[in-house]
Protein backbone atom coordinates (compact mmCIF):
# COMPACT_ATOMS: atom_id res chain seq x y z
CA UNK A 1 0.00 0.00 0.00
CA UNK A 2 1.55 3.32 -1.01
CA UNK A 3 1.66 6.13 1.53
CA UNK A 4 3.89 9.11 2.42
CA UNK A 5 5.73 6.94 4.98
CA UNK A 6 6.75 4.34 2.41
CA UNK A 7 7.31 6.73 -0.51
CA UNK A 8 10.78 7.95 0.43
CA UNK A 9 11.98 4.45 1.35
CA UNK A 10 10.82 3.02 -1.95
CA UNK A 11 13.69 2.77 -4.49
CA UNK A 12 11.31 3.02 -7.48
CA UNK A 13 9.66 6.24 -6.32
CA UNK A 14 13.05 7.69 -5.36
CA UNK A 15 14.33 6.89 -8.85
CA UNK A 16 11.40 8.70 -10.48
CA UNK A 17 11.98 11.61 -8.12
CA UNK A 18 15.29 11.97 -9.98
CA UNK A 19 14.26 10.86 -13.50
CA UNK A 20 11.34 13.28 -13.88
CA UNK A 21 13.22 16.48 -12.91
CA UNK A 22 16.26 15.37 -14.95
CA UNK A 23 14.18 14.81 -18.08
CA UNK A 24 12.43 18.14 -17.57
CA UNK A 25 15.78 19.88 -17.13
CA UNK A 26 17.09 18.13 -20.23
CA UNK A 27 14.06 19.26 -22.22
CA UNK A 28 14.49 22.79 -20.90
CA UNK A 29 18.17 22.83 -21.87
CA UNK A 30 17.38 21.70 -25.42
CA UNK A 31 14.63 24.32 -25.70
CA UNK A 32 16.97 26.97 -24.32
CA UNK A 33 19.64 25.98 -26.83
CA UNK A 34 17.14 26.22 -29.70
CA UNK A 35 15.80 29.56 -28.45
CA UNK A 36 19.03 31.45 -27.68
CA UNK A 37 21.56 29.47 -29.67
CA UNK A 38 19.65 29.11 -32.91
CA UNK A 39 17.27 32.07 -32.45
CA UNK A 40 14.16 30.08 -33.25
CA UNK A 41 10.76 31.47 -32.36
CA UNK A 42 9.55 29.39 -29.43
CA UNK A 43 7.23 31.66 -27.45
CA UNK A 44 4.31 29.28 -27.19
CA UNK A 45 6.54 26.33 -26.36
CA UNK A 46 7.90 28.05 -23.24
CA UNK A 47 4.34 28.41 -21.96
CA UNK A 48 3.79 24.71 -22.62
CA UNK A 49 7.06 23.89 -20.86
CA UNK A 50 6.14 25.93 -17.78
CA UNK A 51 2.88 24.02 -17.55
CA UNK A 52 4.83 20.74 -17.77
CA UNK A 53 6.90 21.84 -14.76
CA UNK A 54 3.77 22.59 -12.75
CA UNK A 55 2.02 19.36 -13.76
CA UNK A 56 5.06 17.18 -13.04
CA UNK A 57 5.44 18.68 -9.55
CA UNK A 58 1.75 18.20 -8.78
CA UNK A 59 1.87 14.64 -10.14
CA UNK A 60 4.89 13.64 -8.06
CA UNK A 61 3.40 15.26 -4.98
CA UNK A 62 0.11 13.39 -5.38
CA UNK A 63 1.85 10.02 -5.91
CA UNK A 64 4.03 10.78 -2.87
CA UNK A 65 0.90 11.57 -0.82
CA UNK A 66 -0.33 8.00 -1.23
CA UNK A 67 -3.17 5.81 -2.45
CA UNK A 68 -6.17 7.91 -1.43
CA UNK A 69 -4.84 11.19 -2.92
CA UNK A 70 -4.02 9.38 -6.20
CA UNK A 71 -7.54 7.95 -6.51
CA UNK A 72 -9.16 11.23 -5.47
CA UNK A 73 -6.91 13.13 -7.89
CA UNK A 74 -7.76 10.81 -10.79
CA UNK A 75 -11.46 11.18 -9.94
CA UNK A 76 -11.15 14.97 -10.00
CA UNK A 77 -9.33 14.85 -13.34
CA UNK A 78 -12.14 12.64 -14.70
CA UNK A 79 -14.80 15.02 -13.40
CA UNK A 80 -13.20 18.12 -14.88
CA UNK A 81 -12.27 16.26 -18.06
CA UNK A 82 -15.86 15.17 -18.51
CA UNK A 83 -17.00 18.71 -17.76
CA UNK A 84 -14.89 19.93 -20.68
CA UNK A 85 -16.40 17.24 -22.89
CA UNK A 86 -19.92 18.18 -21.78
CA UNK A 87 -19.29 21.88 -22.39
CA UNK A 88 -17.95 21.30 -25.90
CA UNK A 89 -20.61 18.80 -26.94
CA UNK A 90 -23.54 20.83 -25.63
CA UNK A 91 -24.45 18.19 -23.07
CA UNK A 92 -23.76 20.65 -20.24
CA UNK A 93 -27.19 22.26 -20.59
CA UNK A 94 -28.86 19.08 -19.34
CA UNK A 95 -28.35 19.05 -15.57
CA UNK A 96 -29.78 15.58 -15.11
CA UNK A 97 -27.64 13.65 -17.58
CA UNK A 98 -24.42 15.44 -16.65
CA UNK A 99 -25.30 14.93 -12.99
CA UNK A 100 -25.74 11.19 -13.64
CA UNK A 101 -22.31 10.96 -15.29
CA UNK A 102 -20.69 12.85 -12.41
CA UNK A 103 -22.34 10.39 -10.02
CA UNK A 104 -20.95 7.51 -12.11
CA UNK A 105 -17.44 8.99 -12.02
CA UNK A 106 -17.63 9.38 -8.25
CA UNK A 107 -18.78 5.73 -8.05
CA UNK A 108 -15.72 4.68 -10.08
CA UNK A 109 -13.52 6.50 -7.55
CA UNK A 110 -15.45 4.87 -4.71
CA UNK A 111 -14.95 1.39 -6.21
CA UNK A 112 -11.19 1.97 -6.39
CA UNK A 113 -11.09 3.31 -2.85
CA UNK A 114 -13.05 0.84 -0.72
CA UNK A 115 -11.49 -2.37 0.64
CA UNK A 116 -12.33 -5.64 -1.10
CA UNK A 117 -15.61 -7.15 0.05
CA UNK A 118 -15.64 -10.30 2.17
CA UNK A 119 -15.35 -13.54 0.22
CA UNK A 120 -12.53 -12.27 -1.92
CA UNK A 121 -8.94 -12.15 -0.79
CA UNK A 122 -8.15 -9.12 1.40
CA UNK A 123 -6.76 -5.97 -0.22
CA UNK A 124 -7.78 -2.54 -1.45
CA UNK A 125 -10.16 -1.75 -4.29
CA UNK A 126 -13.42 -3.48 -5.14
CA UNK A 127 -12.37 -4.97 -8.49
CA UNK A 128 -15.66 -6.65 -9.37
CA UNK A 129 -17.72 -3.50 -8.85
CA UNK A 130 -15.12 -1.41 -10.64
CA UNK A 131 -15.35 -3.65 -13.70
CA UNK A 132 -19.16 -3.63 -13.59
CA UNK A 133 -19.33 0.19 -13.41
CA UNK A 134 -20.34 0.73 -17.07
CA UNK A 135 -23.35 -1.49 -16.47
CA UNK A 136 -24.62 0.57 -13.56
CA UNK A 137 -23.71 3.94 -15.07
CA UNK A 138 -25.39 3.18 -18.40
CA UNK A 139 -28.45 1.87 -16.57
CA UNK A 140 -28.62 5.14 -14.63
CA UNK A 141 -28.18 7.24 -17.78
CA UNK A 142 -30.93 5.31 -19.59
CA UNK A 143 -33.21 5.72 -16.61
CA UNK A 144 -33.14 9.51 -16.68
CA UNK A 145 -35.28 10.20 -19.77
CA UNK A 146 -37.72 7.53 -18.57
CA UNK A 147 -38.09 9.16 -15.16
CA UNK A 148 -38.39 12.63 -16.70
CA UNK A 149 -40.80 11.41 -19.39
CA UNK A 150 -38.82 12.99 -22.23
CA UNK A 151 -38.01 11.55 -25.66
CA UNK A 152 -37.10 14.37 -28.03
CA UNK A 153 -33.32 14.60 -28.54
CA UNK A 154 -32.68 12.19 -25.67
CA UNK A 155 -30.82 9.62 -27.77
CA UNK A 156 -28.11 12.15 -28.56
CA UNK A 157 -27.75 13.10 -24.90
CA UNK A 158 -27.67 9.46 -23.78
CA UNK A 159 -25.07 8.55 -26.39
CA UNK A 160 -22.87 11.51 -25.55
CA UNK A 161 -23.05 10.85 -21.84
CA UNK A 162 -22.32 7.13 -22.26
CA UNK A 163 -19.26 7.88 -24.43
CA UNK A 164 -18.19 10.53 -21.94
CA UNK A 165 -18.55 8.18 -19.00
CA UNK A 166 -16.81 5.19 -20.62
CA UNK A 167 -13.89 7.15 -22.05
CA UNK A 168 -13.24 9.76 -19.43
CA UNK A 169 -14.78 8.35 -16.29
CA UNK A 170 -14.14 4.64 -16.49
CA UNK A 171 -11.25 3.95 -18.89
CA UNK A 172 -9.20 6.83 -17.53
CA UNK A 173 -10.35 5.82 -14.02
CA UNK A 174 -8.24 2.65 -14.32
CA UNK A 175 -5.26 4.85 -13.55
CA UNK A 176 -6.68 5.37 -10.06
CA UNK A 177 -7.24 1.64 -9.61
CA UNK A 178 -3.55 1.02 -10.39
CA UNK A 179 -2.78 2.74 -7.07
CA UNK A 180 -4.08 -0.41 -5.34
CA UNK A 181 -1.39 -2.61 -6.90
CA UNK A 182 1.45 -3.94 -4.72
CA UNK A 183 3.89 -2.37 -7.17
CA UNK A 184 1.84 0.85 -7.40
CA UNK A 185 4.85 3.20 -7.55
CA UNK A 186 6.38 1.40 -10.51
CA UNK A 187 3.11 1.01 -12.40
CA UNK A 188 1.78 4.53 -11.83
CA UNK A 189 5.06 6.35 -12.41
CA UNK A 190 5.94 4.28 -15.46
CA UNK A 191 2.53 4.50 -17.12
CA UNK A 192 2.25 8.26 -16.67
CA UNK A 193 5.88 9.02 -17.49
CA UNK A 194 6.05 6.75 -20.56
CA UNK A 195 2.72 7.95 -21.98
CA UNK A 196 3.54 11.63 -21.61
CA UNK A 197 7.03 11.02 -23.00
CA UNK A 198 5.41 9.28 -25.96
CA UNK A 199 3.27 12.40 -26.51
CA UNK A 200 6.26 14.71 -26.38
CA UNK A 201 8.28 12.45 -28.71
CA UNK A 202 5.43 12.27 -31.23
CA UNK A 203 5.27 16.07 -31.21
CA UNK A 204 9.04 16.50 -31.50
CA UNK A 205 9.59 13.89 -34.23
CA UNK A 206 6.57 15.25 -36.06
CA UNK A 207 8.00 18.76 -35.96
CA UNK A 208 11.42 17.58 -37.10
CA UNK A 209 10.65 15.00 -39.79
CA UNK A 210 6.85 15.14 -40.25
CA UNK A 211 5.75 14.69 -43.87
CA UNK A 212 2.87 12.24 -44.09
CA UNK A 213 -0.31 12.95 -42.12
CA UNK A 214 -1.26 10.10 -39.80
CA UNK A 215 -5.04 10.59 -40.00
CA UNK A 216 -5.66 13.64 -42.16
CA UNK A 217 -9.40 13.77 -41.49
CA UNK A 218 -9.02 13.58 -37.71
CA UNK A 219 -5.94 15.48 -36.66
CA UNK A 220 -4.00 17.44 -39.29
CA UNK A 221 -0.96 17.97 -37.06
CA UNK A 222 -0.09 14.35 -36.34
CA UNK A 223 2.25 12.59 -38.73
CA UNK A 224 3.39 9.03 -39.38
CA UNK A 225 6.96 10.10 -38.75
CA UNK A 226 6.08 11.48 -35.32
CA UNK A 227 4.01 8.42 -34.36
CA UNK A 228 6.68 5.93 -35.50
CA UNK A 229 9.47 7.86 -33.77
CA UNK A 230 7.47 7.91 -30.55
CA UNK A 231 6.68 4.20 -31.00
CA UNK A 232 10.37 3.37 -31.25
CA UNK A 233 11.07 5.31 -28.02
CA UNK A 234 8.18 3.58 -26.26
CA UNK A 235 9.47 0.13 -27.28
CA UNK A 236 12.94 0.86 -25.83
CA UNK A 237 11.77 2.60 -22.68
CA UNK A 238 10.54 -0.51 -20.73
CA UNK A 239 14.09 -1.91 -20.92
CA UNK A 240 15.64 1.37 -19.80
CA UNK A 241 13.24 1.71 -16.87
CA UNK A 242 13.13 -1.98 -16.07
CA UNK A 243 13.60 -1.28 -12.36
CA UNK A 244 9.95 -0.04 -12.30
CA UNK A 245 8.77 -3.67 -12.62
CA UNK A 246 11.75 -5.96 -11.92
CA UNK A 247 9.53 -9.07 -12.14
CA UNK A 248 8.54 -8.41 -15.80
CA UNK A 249 9.93 -10.82 -18.39
CA UNK A 250 10.67 -10.03 -22.05
CA UNK A 251 7.06 -10.72 -23.16
CA UNK A 252 5.65 -8.32 -20.60
CA UNK A 253 8.21 -5.65 -21.48
CA UNK A 254 7.34 -5.91 -25.18
CA UNK A 255 3.63 -5.79 -24.36
CA UNK A 256 4.20 -2.70 -22.18
CA UNK A 257 6.01 -1.02 -25.07
CA UNK A 258 3.21 -1.91 -27.50
CA UNK A 259 0.49 -0.70 -25.12
CA UNK A 260 2.13 2.68 -24.59
CA UNK A 261 3.34 3.07 -28.17
CA UNK A 262 -0.02 2.23 -29.78
CA UNK A 263 -2.48 3.01 -26.98
CA UNK A 264 -1.09 6.51 -26.44
CA UNK A 265 -1.70 7.82 -29.96
CA UNK A 266 -5.04 5.96 -30.10
CA UNK A 267 -6.29 7.78 -27.01
CA UNK A 268 -5.02 11.04 -28.45
CA UNK A 269 -6.77 10.41 -31.77
CA UNK A 270 -10.03 9.35 -30.14
CA UNK A 271 -10.32 12.71 -28.38
CA UNK A 272 -9.15 14.53 -31.53
CA UNK A 273 -11.94 12.77 -33.40
CA UNK A 274 -14.51 14.06 -30.92
CA UNK A 275 -13.06 17.56 -31.13
CA UNK A 276 -13.02 17.43 -34.91
CA UNK A 277 -16.68 16.45 -35.18
CA UNK A 278 -17.74 19.07 -32.65
CA UNK A 279 -15.59 21.66 -34.37
CA UNK A 280 -13.51 22.99 -31.48
CA UNK A 281 -9.77 23.32 -31.40
CA UNK A 282 -9.19 22.64 -27.72
CA UNK A 283 -11.48 21.10 -25.14
CA UNK A 284 -10.84 23.92 -22.70
CA UNK A 285 -8.28 26.38 -21.42
CA UNK A 286 -7.41 24.94 -18.03
CA UNK A 287 -3.70 24.33 -18.74
CA UNK A 288 -1.85 27.23 -20.40
CA UNK A 289 -0.09 26.05 -23.57
CA UNK A 290 -1.82 22.66 -23.60
CA UNK A 291 -5.52 23.41 -23.91
CA UNK A 292 -7.94 21.64 -21.66
CA UNK A 293 -7.42 18.89 -19.09
CA UNK A 294 -8.81 16.43 -21.60
CA UNK A 295 -6.18 17.42 -24.17
CA UNK A 296 -3.52 16.34 -21.68
CA UNK A 297 -4.98 13.14 -20.23
CA UNK A 298 -6.32 11.79 -23.54
CA UNK A 299 -3.34 9.48 -24.23
CA UNK A 300 -3.87 7.69 -20.92
CA UNK A 301 -7.43 6.69 -21.85
CA UNK A 302 -6.31 3.49 -23.59
CA UNK A 303 -2.97 2.97 -21.88
CA UNK A 304 -4.26 2.82 -18.29
CA UNK A 305 -6.83 -0.01 -18.73
CA UNK A 306 -4.71 -2.02 -21.18
CA UNK A 307 -1.67 -1.87 -18.94
CA UNK A 308 -3.67 -2.74 -15.85
CA UNK A 309 -5.19 -5.83 -17.45
CA UNK A 310 -1.90 -6.93 -18.96
CA UNK A 311 -0.20 -6.71 -15.56
CA UNK A 312 -3.20 -8.33 -13.89
CA UNK A 313 -3.12 -11.25 -16.34
CA UNK A 314 0.49 -12.21 -15.66
CA UNK A 315 0.81 -11.20 -12.02
CA UNK A 316 -1.51 -10.61 -9.14
CA UNK A 317 -2.11 -6.89 -8.92
CA UNK A 318 -1.81 -6.96 -5.14
CA UNK B 1 -29.12 10.28 -41.79
CA UNK B 2 -28.67 13.81 -40.55
CA UNK B 3 -25.54 14.56 -38.58
CA UNK B 4 -25.89 15.73 -35.01
CA UNK B 5 -25.73 19.35 -34.12
CA UNK B 6 -23.58 20.27 -31.13
CA UNK B 7 -24.32 23.40 -29.12
CA UNK B 8 -20.91 24.05 -27.57
CA UNK B 9 -20.66 26.48 -24.70
CA UNK B 10 -19.66 29.89 -26.06
CA UNK B 11 -16.77 30.21 -23.58
CA UNK B 12 -15.05 26.85 -24.17
CA UNK B 13 -11.70 28.49 -24.90
CA UNK B 14 -11.63 30.63 -21.76
CA UNK B 15 -10.05 29.76 -18.39
CA UNK B 16 -12.34 29.31 -15.39
CA UNK B 17 -11.87 32.76 -13.85
CA UNK B 18 -12.73 34.51 -17.12
CA UNK B 19 -15.79 32.31 -17.46
CA UNK B 20 -16.95 33.34 -13.98
CA UNK B 21 -16.40 37.01 -14.81
CA UNK B 22 -18.56 37.05 -17.92
CA UNK B 23 -22.31 37.44 -17.89
CA UNK B 24 -24.62 35.71 -18.53
CA UNK B 25 -22.67 32.68 -17.35
CA UNK B 26 -23.10 29.27 -18.95
CA UNK B 27 -24.93 26.71 -16.78
CA UNK B 28 -22.64 24.43 -14.76
CA UNK B 29 -23.98 21.57 -12.63
CA UNK B 30 -20.88 21.56 -10.41
CA UNK B 31 -21.27 25.26 -9.62
CA UNK B 32 -25.00 24.77 -8.95
CA UNK B 33 -24.25 21.92 -6.58
CA UNK B 34 -21.58 23.89 -4.72
CA UNK B 35 -23.88 26.91 -4.52
CA UNK B 36 -26.81 24.92 -3.13
CA UNK B 37 -24.57 23.30 -0.52
CA UNK B 38 -23.03 26.61 0.56
CA UNK B 39 -26.50 28.21 0.65
CA UNK B 40 -27.68 25.55 3.10
CA UNK B 41 -24.69 26.23 5.35
CA UNK B 42 -25.22 30.00 5.16
CA UNK B 43 -28.91 29.62 6.00
CA UNK B 44 -28.12 27.59 9.08
CA UNK B 45 -25.41 30.01 10.13
CA UNK B 46 -27.69 33.07 9.71
CA UNK B 47 -30.43 31.33 11.69
CA UNK B 48 -28.15 30.40 14.58
CA UNK B 49 -25.46 33.08 14.69
CA UNK B 50 -27.58 36.09 13.69
CA UNK B 51 -31.01 34.80 14.82
CA UNK B 52 -32.16 35.75 11.31
CA UNK B 53 -35.86 36.54 11.06
CA UNK B 54 -38.05 37.41 8.06
CA UNK B 55 -41.17 39.56 8.34
CA UNK B 56 -43.60 39.66 5.41
CA UNK B 57 -42.19 36.54 3.76
CA UNK B 58 -45.42 36.01 1.78
CA UNK B 59 -44.60 39.09 -0.33
CA UNK B 60 -41.77 37.15 -1.99
CA UNK B 61 -43.95 34.20 -3.04
CA UNK B 62 -44.46 34.72 -6.74
CA UNK B 63 -43.45 32.82 -9.85
CA UNK B 64 -43.03 35.92 -12.00
CA UNK B 65 -39.80 37.83 -12.48
CA UNK B 66 -38.97 40.00 -9.54
CA UNK B 67 -36.80 42.96 -8.64
CA UNK B 68 -35.83 43.07 -4.98
CA UNK B 69 -34.75 46.53 -3.79
CA UNK B 70 -33.10 46.96 -0.40
CA UNK B 71 -30.93 49.20 1.72
CA UNK B 72 -27.25 48.31 1.76
CA UNK B 73 -24.98 48.58 4.77
CA UNK B 74 -23.24 45.21 5.01
CA UNK B 75 -22.09 42.13 3.11
CA UNK B 76 -24.75 40.26 5.06
CA UNK B 77 -27.47 42.01 3.05
CA UNK B 78 -27.03 39.89 -0.06
CA UNK B 79 -26.73 36.67 1.94
CA UNK B 80 -29.92 37.47 3.89
CA UNK B 81 -31.93 38.27 0.78
CA UNK B 82 -30.75 35.07 -0.91
CA UNK B 83 -31.62 33.13 2.24
CA UNK B 84 -35.17 34.46 2.01
CA UNK B 85 -35.70 32.80 -1.39
CA UNK B 86 -36.59 29.14 -1.84
CA UNK B 87 -33.61 26.91 -2.71
CA UNK B 88 -34.95 25.98 -6.15
CA UNK B 89 -34.84 29.66 -7.16
CA UNK B 90 -31.26 30.12 -6.00
CA UNK B 91 -29.79 29.81 -9.50
CA UNK B 92 -32.32 32.24 -10.95
CA UNK B 93 -31.54 34.99 -8.40
CA UNK B 94 -28.89 37.50 -9.44
CA UNK B 95 -27.64 40.15 -7.00
CA UNK B 96 -26.11 43.07 -8.88
CA UNK B 97 -22.57 43.37 -7.48
CA UNK B 98 -19.96 46.07 -8.10
CA UNK B 99 -17.72 44.82 -10.92
CA UNK B 100 -14.84 46.98 -9.66
CA UNK B 101 -14.98 45.39 -6.19
CA UNK B 102 -16.23 41.83 -6.53
CA UNK B 103 -14.90 40.88 -9.96
CA UNK B 104 -11.36 42.22 -9.58
CA UNK B 105 -9.42 39.66 -7.56
CA UNK B 106 -9.71 35.93 -8.17
CA UNK B 107 -10.99 34.87 -4.70
CA UNK B 108 -13.68 37.57 -4.69
CA UNK B 109 -14.74 36.57 -8.20
CA UNK B 110 -15.16 32.99 -7.00
CA UNK B 111 -17.23 34.02 -3.98
CA UNK B 112 -19.37 36.45 -5.97
CA UNK B 113 -20.01 34.16 -8.94
CA UNK B 114 -20.26 30.78 -7.22
CA UNK B 115 -21.80 31.59 -3.83
CA UNK B 116 -24.10 34.49 -4.73
CA UNK B 117 -24.49 34.12 -8.52
CA UNK B 118 -23.72 37.84 -8.82
CA UNK B 119 -24.24 39.96 -11.90
CA UNK B 120 -21.12 42.12 -12.48
CA UNK B 121 -22.42 45.70 -12.46
CA UNK B 122 -20.04 48.39 -13.70
CA UNK B 123 -20.97 51.39 -11.57
CA UNK B 124 -18.50 53.98 -12.89
CA UNK B 125 -18.16 53.38 -16.63
CA UNK B 126 -20.77 52.03 -19.02
CA UNK B 127 -23.54 52.00 -16.44
CA UNK B 128 -26.06 51.92 -19.27
CA UNK B 129 -24.67 48.63 -20.51
CA UNK B 130 -24.95 47.09 -17.06
CA UNK B 131 -28.53 48.32 -16.83
CA UNK B 132 -29.38 46.74 -20.16
CA UNK B 133 -27.84 43.49 -18.87
CA UNK B 134 -30.24 43.66 -15.90
CA UNK B 135 -33.07 44.47 -18.24
CA UNK B 136 -32.31 41.43 -20.45
CA UNK B 137 -32.32 39.29 -17.35
CA UNK B 138 -35.81 40.44 -16.41
CA UNK B 139 -37.23 39.59 -19.82
CA UNK B 140 -36.99 35.94 -18.80
CA UNK B 141 -39.85 35.17 -16.38
CA UNK B 142 -38.88 33.62 -13.04
CA UNK B 143 -35.58 35.49 -12.86
CA UNK B 144 -34.96 37.46 -9.70
CA UNK B 145 -32.78 40.55 -9.63
CA UNK B 146 -31.47 41.88 -6.33
CA UNK B 147 -30.45 45.53 -6.41
CA UNK B 148 -29.06 47.90 -3.83
CA UNK B 149 -29.86 51.26 -5.44
CA UNK B 150 -27.69 53.21 -2.98
CA UNK B 151 -24.79 52.02 -5.11
CA UNK B 152 -22.52 51.08 -2.21
CA UNK B 153 -22.58 50.03 1.43
CA UNK B 154 -23.60 52.84 3.75
CA UNK B 155 -20.87 53.87 6.21
CA UNK B 156 -23.30 54.99 8.91
CA UNK B 157 -26.13 52.49 8.61
CA UNK B 158 -28.39 55.30 7.32
CA UNK B 159 -30.22 54.58 4.05
CA UNK B 160 -28.84 57.01 1.47
CA UNK B 161 -30.50 58.40 -1.67
CA UNK B 162 -31.32 55.84 -4.37
CA UNK B 163 -29.67 56.17 -7.79
CA UNK B 164 -32.09 56.82 -10.63
CA UNK B 165 -30.98 53.69 -12.54
CA UNK B 166 -33.46 51.59 -10.59
CA UNK B 167 -36.23 53.82 -11.94
CA UNK B 168 -35.01 53.38 -15.50
CA UNK B 169 -35.01 49.64 -15.05
CA UNK B 170 -38.58 49.23 -13.82
CA UNK B 171 -40.43 52.16 -15.44
CA UNK B 172 -42.95 51.01 -18.04
CA UNK B 173 -42.09 47.37 -17.51
CA UNK B 174 -44.46 44.73 -16.21
CA UNK B 175 -42.26 43.45 -13.41
CA UNK B 176 -42.91 43.13 -9.69
CA UNK B 177 -40.76 45.32 -7.47
CA UNK B 178 -40.43 44.36 -3.82
CA UNK B 179 -38.90 46.89 -1.41
CA UNK B 180 -37.08 45.32 1.53
CA UNK B 181 -35.41 46.64 4.65
CA UNK B 182 -32.53 44.92 6.40
CA UNK B 183 -32.33 45.70 10.07
CA UNK B 184 -29.31 44.99 12.22
CA UNK B 185 -27.01 43.98 9.40
CA UNK B 186 -25.01 47.17 9.84
CA UNK B 187 -24.35 46.47 13.51
CA UNK B 188 -23.57 42.81 12.82
CA UNK B 189 -21.05 43.43 10.02
CA UNK B 190 -20.36 47.08 9.13
CA UNK B 191 -18.11 48.18 6.28
CA UNK B 192 -14.45 47.82 7.26
CA UNK B 193 -14.89 44.97 9.77
CA UNK B 194 -13.29 41.68 8.86
CA UNK B 195 -15.72 39.27 10.47
CA UNK B 196 -19.37 39.55 11.52
CA UNK B 197 -20.33 39.59 15.18
CA UNK B 198 -23.33 37.71 16.59
CA UNK B 199 -26.03 40.38 16.45
CA UNK B 200 -29.64 39.89 15.42
CA UNK B 201 -30.53 40.53 11.78
CA UNK B 202 -34.08 41.03 10.56
CA UNK B 203 -35.42 41.26 7.01
CA UNK B 204 -38.66 43.15 6.48
CA UNK B 205 -40.30 42.51 3.11
CA UNK B 206 -42.67 45.21 1.88
CA UNK B 207 -45.73 44.99 -0.35
CA UNK B 208 -44.98 44.34 -4.04
CA UNK B 209 -45.33 47.22 -6.50
CA UNK B 210 -45.61 47.60 -10.24
CA UNK B 211 -44.50 50.56 -12.37
CA UNK B 212 -45.74 49.37 -15.76
CA UNK B 213 -47.98 52.42 -16.18
CA UNK B 214 -45.11 54.90 -15.77
CA UNK B 215 -43.13 56.42 -18.62
CA UNK B 216 -39.40 56.04 -18.97
CA UNK B 217 -38.73 59.79 -18.96
CA UNK B 218 -36.33 61.48 -16.61
CA UNK B 219 -38.92 62.93 -14.22
CA UNK B 220 -40.74 59.64 -13.73
CA UNK B 221 -37.50 57.71 -13.33
CA UNK B 222 -36.33 59.98 -10.53
CA UNK B 223 -39.79 59.89 -8.96
CA UNK B 224 -39.77 56.07 -8.93
CA UNK B 225 -36.33 56.01 -7.32
CA UNK B 226 -37.54 58.47 -4.67
CA UNK B 227 -40.74 56.47 -4.08
CA UNK B 228 -38.81 53.26 -3.59
CA UNK B 229 -36.39 55.03 -1.26
CA UNK B 230 -39.31 56.24 0.82
CA UNK B 231 -40.89 52.79 0.83
CA UNK B 232 -37.68 51.14 2.07
CA UNK B 233 -37.17 53.79 4.77
CA UNK B 234 -40.76 53.45 5.95
CA UNK B 235 -40.34 49.71 6.33
CA UNK B 236 -37.38 50.41 8.60
CA UNK B 237 -39.19 53.05 10.67
CA UNK B 238 -42.38 51.03 11.05
CA UNK B 239 -40.62 48.18 12.74
CA UNK B 240 -38.70 50.33 15.20
CA UNK B 241 -35.47 52.18 14.75
CA UNK B 242 -32.28 50.30 13.96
Amino acid sequence: MISPQTALHDPVFRAYLVIVPVSLALGGTILGFLDWGLKKKLRSIWKTYRSWLVMASIGLLVVFAGRVPVIVGVTFLSIFGFKEFARSSGLYCDWWTTGAVYAGIVAVGFASLVPRPRGEEPGAGWYGFFMAMPLFAIALILLIPILRNRARGELQKMSLSIIGFIYIGWMFGHLGFLANAANAYGFLCYVIFATELNDVCAFTFGRLFGRHPLRSEISPNKTWEGALGAFAVSMVLPWLLRFSFPFFGATQLILTGLIVGIGGPLGDLSISLIKRDIGTKDMGAAIPGHGGILDRIDSLIYVAPLFMHMAGYYYRLR
Amino acid sequence: MNTWHYDSACDVDQPLVDRLRRFPREPDVLVYGARALIALIIRGWLRIYHRFEIIGHENLRTNRSLVIVANHSSHLDTLCLLAALPLRKLHRAFPAAAADYFFRSVPRTFVAAVVTNALPFARRVRVRRSLSMCSDLLSDPENILIIFPEGTRSKTGETREFKSGIGALVAGRDVTVVPCYLQGAFRAWPKGRHLPCPKKVRLIVGAPRNYSSRNANKIDICAIAAELHRAVKELGQRSGSD
